[in-house]
C-alpha cells in the first residue's frame, strides 16, 4: 500500500476541519512521516484513497497513532470538528485533549468538562459579560472559579496551566489551586478580581514548577506583604512574570534576587514600585529579556543613573516588547533608543503624562513594529508620523487620555490620522481607534487601504455623532468596511447609525463572529439584520438602541448558534424576556436590575417593564446557583 | 450598495431617531442630548443639522457638567485603565492649576497649586515651604548664583527656566515644576541624541 498526503487546512481563522475537506485535499505522494507543519496545515499519512471515508481508513491504525496525528491539531475549532467525524474519533479526541477552552463558565459545568476531557492540561475559562469592564455589571454577578478548582482537584486532572478572564477568584482558590496539582506551570488572570497578595503568597510558594505568572488588569489588594520572599530558592525556572497591575510597594531585594536565578525568564513586567535603579540592575542581571514592562519613573534621572540605565538596555539586545510606563519622565523614554529598532510590540497607553512629541519622536524609531498601544495624545500629526515609520504595523489602538473632555483637546485624534494609517501601513488588520469625530469618506477611505482587517472597533467618543462635514450618519463609512474587509471577526460601530448599517452588516459582514452596538439605530429591524445575515455570530452586545421584543423573538434558535446576546438599555420587556426563556429552555435567560432589592418583587411586575439589563447565553446545565439577588433567571 | 427591492423605506434620510416610545426615551434621550449641546459650544454645525436633537424638540438646555457622566460606561473604556491612565480632572482643571513639583534628591512627588501664588516671589516662598528648605527660592531671583535651579515644563513638553516669562504667562503654560541642581542642569534640555550614542 502506498503512502500519500493529505494537505490539511487546518487554520483557526476561517475553515474548520470539515470531515469533508479532509477527504477532499490534495494528494501529494512522498514522504509516510506525520509531521506538524505550522499551525495552518497538517500532513496526513494516508492509505492512497479517492476521496470520502477518510475517517474508515484511518481506522486502521492504533488509536496511538491517530492520537498522535490529533495532537498535531491545535486549534480548539478544529478539535471540536474531529470530536464530530464519528464515535471512534470522538471517543480517541476526548481521551486525548489536553487543552479546553471555555468561552462562558455557565455554558457547562466542572463535572462535565472532567467527565469528557479526563486528560486535561490546559484550562481557559471566561466569567463576567465584556461590558462588565464598563461597570454595566453587578460586582456581584458572579463568575466563581473555586468550583472549577475544587472539581478538577477531587478529579486529580492533572492541570498545568489556568488561564481566567473576568473571573472572581479569591485566596483560598489560590491556595487550593498551588496544592492540588504538583505539575503546575502556568497562571494567567486577566481582568479578574478577588483576591490579594497572600494568594500570590501562596502559588510562589507552593508551586514547585511554576514557568508563568501573568497578571493582566486585575484588581489584587494589595497587602504590601512578601510574596515574592515565598518563591523557594529552589524555584529557577520562570520564564514570565507579569505584576504590573500590583499598587503596592515591592520587595526589591527579594525581586531580584528571583530574576538573578531565573535564567530563562523571558518577560518581566514590573509595578509602579520599582524606582529606575533597581530596573536598571534587574535588567543587567537578565539580558536574556525579551519582553519588559517598566515601572513608573516620574523624576529626571540624573546622569549617572541614566547612564547605567543606558548600559543595562544596550545589552538587552532581544528585547522585541516594552510596556509599562505608568509616568515617565520623557529622559527615561531617551534610554531605550538603542533598543527601539528591535521593538515589535510597544505600549504606551498608561503613560498619560508624556507630550505626544516625545511619544513621536520615541515611535518615529521603531521601524518593526507591529503592535502600537498608544494614547490619543499622539495626535493626528503623531500617527502621521508612526504611518510613514512603521510599515510592519498590525495592530493600533488609540486610547482616549482625557474622559472628561475637559481641556480644548488639540492632542486628540480625528479621522486625519486613521486615514494617514490605512495609507501608511497596510498590513494592518486590527484596530481600536478612540476619536472626537469621524466622517464617511475617511472609512471609505480605510476599508479601500486596508481590506484585511479582522478586528475594527471604532469608538467616536460623542454618542450619536453625526459625519462632522456632511451631518449624515455614518452607515455608508461602516458598510464599506464590512463590504472591503471580507475577513472582518471582530466590529465595534459608533457615531449616527441608522438601521441602514446593520442591513449592511447583515449582508456582507459574513466572517462576523463578535459586534458591539452601542446608541445605534431606530427599529427592530437593525437588530433582525444583524441576526438573520451573520451566520457566524457568536457574541452581540447592545446598549441604548431602540430593539425589542420583535428582534428578540423573532429567531429564537439563532442563539443556540451563539455564545451569548447582551442587552441593555434596550427596549425588550420582561413578558418577551420571559417569553423567550419559556421557548428556548437550553437558554439561560438572566434580568439583571438596576436595585437589588427589587429582585424579588419584580417577577410580580407589569410584563410590559423594559428590563434594565438582559444577558441571555447557551447553556447545557440548565440555570446556575449561584446568582445573587440583583439576577433574576427566568 | 443595496440589492434592489430591498427596503428602500430605510434609504430615506430621517430627521432624528424616530421608532421609540416618546415618553420614555426622552428620559434616556435627554442626557446624551444634554451631552451634546453641552459639548457644542465648539461644534455648533450639530445643532444646525438638527439629526441629533431630540425629535425637534429640544428641551431647555441643562448646563451643568455633569450631565456629561451621567451615561453610565461611556465611553467604553475598561474600570482598570479609567484607574490607571487617564488624566484625573482635578489636575487638569483649568484655573486649580496643580501641578507636581519634583526635586532632586527627594524621592517623592509633591503637588502644589500656582493659582494661590500671586507672583514668583509667592512662589519661591511656597516652594521653599513646600521641602522645607531655604534656598530654593532664592534660585528663582538670584539665577546664577545658587545651587539650585527651577524649571518647568510647558505646554509643548519643552523645559523652560522658570522667572523669564510674565507670570501670568507662567501659570497658563507650566504643567510641572522640577527643581534641580545646577550641575545637572547643563546639558540638560539638549535634544535627545539618536540611536547611536
Amino acid at each position: 500500500m502506498g503512502w500519500a498526503f493529505y494537505n490539511v487546512p487546518c487554520s483557526d481563522t476561517n475553515t474548520s476541519l470539515h470531515p469533508f475537506s479532509l477527504a477532499k485535499g490534495l494528494v501529494t505522494s512522498g514522504r509516510n512521516t506525520c509531521t506538524p507543519y505550522h499551525s495552518s496545515t497538517v500532513k496526513i499519512p494516508f492509505v492512497a484513497i479517492l476521496r470520502t471515508n477518510l475517517h474508515q481508513e484511518m481506522n486502521y491504525f492504533p488509536d496511538e497513532v491517530i492520537e498522535h496525528i490529533f495532537d498535531s491539531i491545535a486549534s480548539h475549532r478544529d478539535r471540536n470538528s474531529i470530536s464530530l467525524v464519528s464515535k471512534s474519533w470522538h471517543k480517541i479526541e476526548r481521551c486525548c485533549r489536553r487543552r479546553v477552552f471555555i468561552g462562558n463558565c455557565y455554558a457547562i459545568s466542572p463535572e462535565r468538562l472532567i467527565g469528557r476531557f479526563p486528560c486535561l492540561k490546559s484550562l481557559t475559562l471566561k466569567g463576567k459579560p465584556h461590558f462588565a469592564d464598563f461597570n454595566l455589571v453587578p460586582h456581584e454577578w458572579g463568575g466563581f472559579v473555586h468550583p472549577w478548582i475544587d472539581a478538577l482537584a477531587r478529579a486529580r486532572v492533572g492541570l498545568e496551566e489556568l488561564r481566567l478572564k473576568r473571573m472572581v477568584v479569591s485566596d483560598e482558590s489560590l491556595e487550593l489551586l498551588s496544592r492540588s496539582f504538583a505539575n503546575f506551570k502556568s497562571l494567567v488572570l486577566v481582568s479578574c478580581e478577588g483576591f490579594t497578595t497572600d494568594g500570590l503568597a501562596s502559588i510562589a510558594a507552593n508551586c514547585r514548577h511554576l514557568r508563568e505568572l501573568d497578571l493582566q488588569e486585575n484588581e489584587i489588594d494589595d497587602h504590601r506583604g512578601q510574596w515574592l520572599n515565598c518563591f523557594p530558592d529552589s524555584c529557577t525556572t520562570l520564564t514570565s512574570l507579569n505584576f504590573a497591575c500590583l499598587k503596592g510597594e515591592t520587595n526589591l531585594s527579594a525581586l531580584e534576587r528571583l530574576v538573578a536565578r531565573s535564567p530563562s525568564l523571558k518577560s518581566l513586567k514590573v509595578n509602579r514600585a520599582v524606582p529606575l535603579d533597581a530596573l536598571t540592575r534587574l535588567m543587567s542581571c537578565a539580558p536574556q529579556l525579551v519582553d519588559l514592562g517598566v515601572g513608573s519613573y516620574e523624576n529626571e534621572p540624573d546622569t549617572e543613573s541614566f547612564a547605567k540605565l543606558l548600559a543595562a538596555i544596550k545589552k538587552c539586545t532581544s528585547l522585541r516588547s516594552l510596556s509599562g510606563f505608568s509616568e515617565v519622565a520623557p529622559l527615561c523614554l531617551t534610554a531605550f533608543y538603542p533598543i527601539c529598532q528591535n521593538l515589535t510590540y510597544l505600549n504606551l497607553s498608561y503613560a498619560a503624562e508624556i507630550h505626544g512629541n516625545h511619544l513621536v519622536k520615541f515611535i518615529q524609531f521603531c521601524k518593526r513594529l507591529q503592535r502600537l498601544w498608544i494614547l490619543d495624545s499622539i495626535g493626528d500629526k503623531g500617527l502621521e508620523v508612526v504611518a510613514s515609520a512603521c510599515k510592519e504595523l498590525q495592530e493600533l489602538r488609540v486610547f482616549p487620555s482625557d474622559l472628561h473632555d475637559e481641556e480644548d483637546n488639540n492632542a486628540a485624534v480625528t479621522e486625519v490620522g486613521l486615514v494617514a494609517i490605512s495609507a501608511g501601513c497596510r498590513k494592518l488588520h486590527s484596530i481600536l481607534y478612540f476619536c472626537k469625530q469621524m466622517t464617511n469618506a475617511a472609512l471609505i477611505t480605510v476599508a479601500k487601504n486596508c481590506p484585511n482587517f479582522i478586528r475594527f472597533r471604532l469608538c467616536i467618543l460623542e454618542p450619536n455623532k453625526p459625519d462632522h462635514v456632511t451631518s449624515q450618519s455614518l452607515d455608508e463609512g461602516f458598510g464599506a468596511v464590512v463590504q472591503a474587509c471580507k475577513g472582518l471577526r471582530r466590529l465595534s460601530v459608533s457615531g449616527l447609525l441608522t438601521d441602514k448599517v446593520f442591513l449592511y452588516i447583515g449582508m456582507y459582514a459574513e466572517q462576523l463572529e463578535m459586534l458591539s452596538i452601542a446608541f445605534a439605530g431606530d427599529t427592530d429591524k437593525g437588530m433582525l439584520y444583524v441576526l438573520n445575515g451573520c451566520k457566524k455570530l457568536r457574541k452581540l452586545e447592545i446598549r441604548d438602541s431602540p430593539f425589542g421584543n420583535a428582534a428578540l423573538l423573532a429567531d429564537v434558535d439563532k442563539y443556540e448558534t451563539m455564545r451569548s446576546l447582551w442587552m441593555s438599555s434596550c427596549d425588550v420587556t420582561l413578558g418577551g424576556c420571559k417569553r423567550l426563556a419559556r421557548d428556548a429552555p437550553w437558554l439561560n435567560v438572566e434580568i439583571i436590575n438596576e436595585n437589588e432589592d427589587n429582585g424579588m418583587e419584580r417577577n410580580e411586575e407589569d410584563e410590559r417593564e423594559k428590563v434594565d439589563r438582559l444577558y441571555l447565553y447557551r447553556t447545557v446545565v440548565g440555570t446556575r446557583n449561584d446568582a445573587p439577588s440583583c439576577v433574576t433567571i427566568l | 450598495m443595496e440589492k434592489d427591492g430591498l427596503e428602500l423605506e430605510i434609504t430615506e434620510l430621517r430627521l432624528g431617531l424616530p421608532g421609540r416610545d416618546v415618553a420614555d426615551k426622552m428620559m434616556k434621550k435627554r442626557a446624551f442630548t444634554e451631552m451634546i449641546m453641552t459639548s457644542s459650544a465648539s461644534n455648533s454645525d450639530q445643532c444646525e443639522s438638527g439629526v441629533v436633537s431630540s425629535g425637534g424638540d429640544v428641551e431647555k438646555v441643562n448646563e451643568s457638567p455633569a450631565a456629561k457622566s451621567q451615561v453610565v460606561g461611556w465611553p467604553p473604556v475598561c474600570s482598570y485603565r479609567r484607574k490607571n491612565s487617564c488624566k484625573e480632572t482635578s489636575t487638569t482643571k483649568v484655573g486649580l492649576g496643580y501641578v507636581k513639583v519634583s526635586m532632586d534628591g527627594v524621592p517623592y512627588l509633591r503637588k502644589m497649586d500656582l493659582g494661590s501664588s500671586q507672583g514668583y516671589d509667592d512662589l519661591a516662598f511656597a516652594l521653599d515651604t513646600l521641602f522645607g528648605l531655604r534656598g530654593i527660592g532664592v534660585a528663582l531671583k538670584d539665577g546664577d548664583n545658587c545651587e539650585y535651579v527651577t524649571i518647568y515644563e510647558d505646554k509643548d513638553g519643552d523645559w523652560m527656566l522658570a522667572g523669564d516669562v510674565p507670570w501670568g504667562m507662567f501659570i497658563e503654560s507650566c504643567k510641572r515644576l522640577r527643581i534641580m541642581k545646577r550641575s545637572d542642569a547643563t546639558g540638560f534640555g539638549l535634544q535627545p541624541r539618536g540611536v547611536d550614542e
